[in-house]
């Protein structure tokens, strides 16, 4: 599921990387952007806020590397010197757009945050959310990757950003040192949600190793060691029937069971049945009026 | 709420002139007709199906012209988007009009994805379940019971009125455009008019910053207001008119791309923005004939006072909890159900009382041909592993899971 992720198949997504502190996402995030650059006709542009660009293109592949657009915000993420190429106040739909526009000859644009937590402290996070949205919508940019630590966020600010995203992976250190654990949710354009839990290592070209799926949620484990006991193999009773016993069991007449018969002679009273025989009595209060009179029918 | 009303009163004082007695026989007539609607049951209130007609059931047969339904969203806002679109091609199917309301997808997007209705066999699935019910007692595998028990009702999970009203849908394929462009439909995406909104008036916005409303949520509410106005849902069009239900379906309302961090922030700096917008709605729907579906992304709001505020102004509120990434979904109680739904409010209409479900546990699931609604139960475990004694209760049976303790290894049954 991570590769998938990775290999970014889905257009107009929006993929949401989250880290903590104690394990950074940003060789996650460079091996995707060096899968990215591996397609043809795929730009690349990075607004750096937390590596400088020497740092970032640091173990990618050079024959591709003029595809990759490097937006240095490191230096100067606030514009104090005045020559920054790229600020935080300077996300906005209009000023990402134009540089985007610096390659109009790209068929698919890659837009990458390192790291969104830069912008959230410095911005609104509903107008983040809004200008993110629009990013994805606009159809100027193929896929937004972004990378948050969650960490430093408000859960709130965190959750809707996550609201917005097509795909999430979580990654967190792995146990007994094992590579990393890589959490993916990804949200189909339908509506439907696969889920997966994978560990994961990197490789020195960028390339993403997985080691194996943790846990399936949606798939219950089943236990294979415990073997199906047939619990009527060996029974002290007879649990099946011969037709003579079938017979015999259906000829009898079970009580409590009003069949067709029982209730036609219940209701019909034949020859035989009783009868009241009632001889008034001289004792008998025997009230002449009738109680009715009064009423008008 | 408010027109029926007014055009009953007219019409019993028509009647008066001639009728020495004040007595009027209730009935159907008197009530404007329009399609899609009947009165309900418990109070004579005009209702509308919300297209799910076990959630009708749920809420008291359907929803009241003038009210507000509010849905809480479930996480991943597939079946709470899933419950707009059936409330919307109800309207279609119906003939109402629509208005749609969305900062995150397009509401043309929205209207291409309605589900398709099952018009020809509208009644096929019911009869195909009768049909299989009444077990013929020759069958070689019914069971001969005493006379006692013969004749109880079957327990029936799924939640359905004994009458039909509203409409099934297919999920699997979506509505035929033809009769969607025949629906008249009104949409509002917030990033249209927010380039408007912000475009000519962007100086009074700072100028007037007590606005307890941000702009987006202002455009809303005079777009719906003109709307309405204009296509005569208020009563302003003469009476000669026929009538018609304006469905409103506003799209995650509070969620971040409104402009609104209610989700974002546990003190947000509008808290009394969504407030007011429900406050402005209500005042719309009340005095005209239309209803409308609100969606809020609950589960974000961090500010759980401001969320019981929100749910206090809409009349019917039902929340979503879908199991979809929760460790729910591998619990045996839930295996039969998508998620669960939890019916917070229902109205208080013109009496104190309100019609209350029987039972509040209750489940959904998403087929191919209907969202039903179900009483939650134990689905009856026929696996030999689970000891039935030791658990006590639902509870027990669902920390345990499928693999139950104890009995797994006995090799023979004791009696």
């Amino acid at each position: 599921m991570l590769l998938e992720v990775l290999q970014g198949t889905e257009a107009g997504g929006f993929i949401l990387l989250q880290d903590t502190v104690s394990y950074s996402g940003r060789h996650l995030l460079k091996s995707y952007i060096s899968t990215a650059l591996k397609r043809e006709e795929e730009v690349v542009h990075v607004l750096g806020f937390e590596a400088c660009e020497k740092e970032f293109r640091d173990g990618l592949d050079r024959t591709n590397a003029q595809r990759l657009h490097f937006h240095n915000a490191y230096s100067d993420p606030l514009g104090w010197t005045g020559n920054s190429a790229f600020t935080v106040h300077q996300f906005t739909l209009e000023d990402v757009s134009t540089l985007i526009k610096q390659t109009p000859q790209a068929k698919a644009v890659t837009l990458v945050i390192d790291s969104l937590s830069w912008i959230l402290r410095h911005h609104d996070p509903a107008a983040v959310c809004q200008r993110l949205q629009a990013l994805k919508k606009g159809g100027a940019v193929r896929t937004v990757i972004v990378l948050v630590h969650t960490d430093m966020h408000q859960r709130g600010t965190v959750g809707s950003i996550r609201h917005l995203a097509t795909s999430v992976v979580t990654v967190a250190p792995g146990t007994r040192g094992l590579g990393a654990v890589a959490k993916t949710t990804r949200r189909t354009k339908s509506g439907k949600l696969m889920q997966d839990e994978e560990t994961f290592s990197i490789n020195e070209d960028l390339s993403v190793t997985i080691h194996s799926k943790l846990s399936h949620p949606g798939h219950t484990h089943v236990n294979t060691d415990e073997t199906e006991v047939d619990p009527t193999a060996n029974l002290t009773f007879n649990l099946r029937l011969s037709d003579t016993e079938r017979q015999a069991k259906e000829k009898l007449a079970l009580p409590f069971v009003f069949s067709k018969e029982k209730k036609s002679a219940l209701l019909q009273p034949g020859p035989g049945s009783g009868r009241i025989l009632y001889e008034p009595d001289a004792n008998d209060d025997y009230d002449q009026e009738d109680p009715d009179d009064d009423l008008d029918i | 709420m408010a027109a029926p009303s007014k055009s009953v009163g007219k019409s019993t004082g028509d009647r008066l002139s001639c009728n020495t007695t004040s007595f009027q026989k209730k009935s159907r007539s008197k009530l404007v007709s329009i399609p899609g609607t009947r009165p309900s049951v418990q109070n004579g209130q005009l209702i509308v199906s919300t297209g799910v007609t076990s959630l009708d059931y749920v809420i008291g047969g359907g929803l009241a012209v003038g009210t507000l339904l509010l849905i809480e969203e479930d996480r991943y806002d597939s079946y709470s988007r899933m419950l707009l679109k059936y409330f919307l091609a109800e309207g279609v199917v119906c003939g109402h009009e629509l208005y749609v309301a969305s900062a995150q997808d397009h509401p043309s997007d929205i209207i291409q994805e309605l589900p398709s209705p099952i018009l020809d066999d509208i009644a096929s699935p019911k009869p195909v379940e009768s049909q299989t019910k009444p077990c013929d007692p020759e069958g070689p595998d019914t069971m001969s019971i005493a006379w006692r028990y013969q004749n109880l009702p079957k327990v029936q999970t799924a939640l359905a009125s004994s009458s039909r009203f509203g409409h099934y849908y297919d999920v699997s394929k979506t509505m035929d455009p033809e009769i969607c462009q025949a629906a008249r439909c009104h949409g509002f995406y917030l990033p249209e008019h927010s380039a408007t909104v912000s475009s000519s008036p962007a100086p009074p916005p700072t100028a007037t910053g007590q606005s307890p409303m941000p702009e987006a949520y202002v455009a809303l509410l005079k777009n719906l207001q003109e709307v309405i106005h204009r296509e005569g849902f208020d009563g302003s069009l003469p009476q000669t008119k026929s009538r018609n239900v304006l469905r409103i379906g506003l799209h995650s309302l509070g969620s971040a791309l409104w402009g609104d961090d209610l989700c974002c922030r546990d003190n947000p700096s509008h808290g009394h923005a969504l407030t007011t917008l429900l406050y402005g709605l209500r005042a719309l729907l009340r005095s005209s004939l239309s209803v409308a579906l609100v969606t809020v992304p609950s589960h974000l709001i961090q500010n759980k006072a401001l969320m019981g505020r929100i749910t206090r102004l809409c009349d019917t509120a039902v929340a979503l909890e879908s199991f979809r990434g929760s460790e729910r979904e591998t619990n045996p109680l839930y295996k039969d159900y998508h998620g669960l739904l939890n019916v917070c409010q229902v109205p208080h209409l013109n009496c104190l009382v309100c019609d209350l479900p029987d039972n509040k546990d209750l489940a959904f699931k998403l087929k191919r041909k209907q969202f039903t609604i179900e009483r939650l139960h134990l689905p009856p475990d026929l696996s030999e592993t689970v000891s039935r004694v030791s658990h006590g209760g639902l509870a027990g049976a669902a920390m345990l899971g499928s693999s139950g303790c104890g009995s797994a290894g006995n090799k023979h049954l004791d009696f």
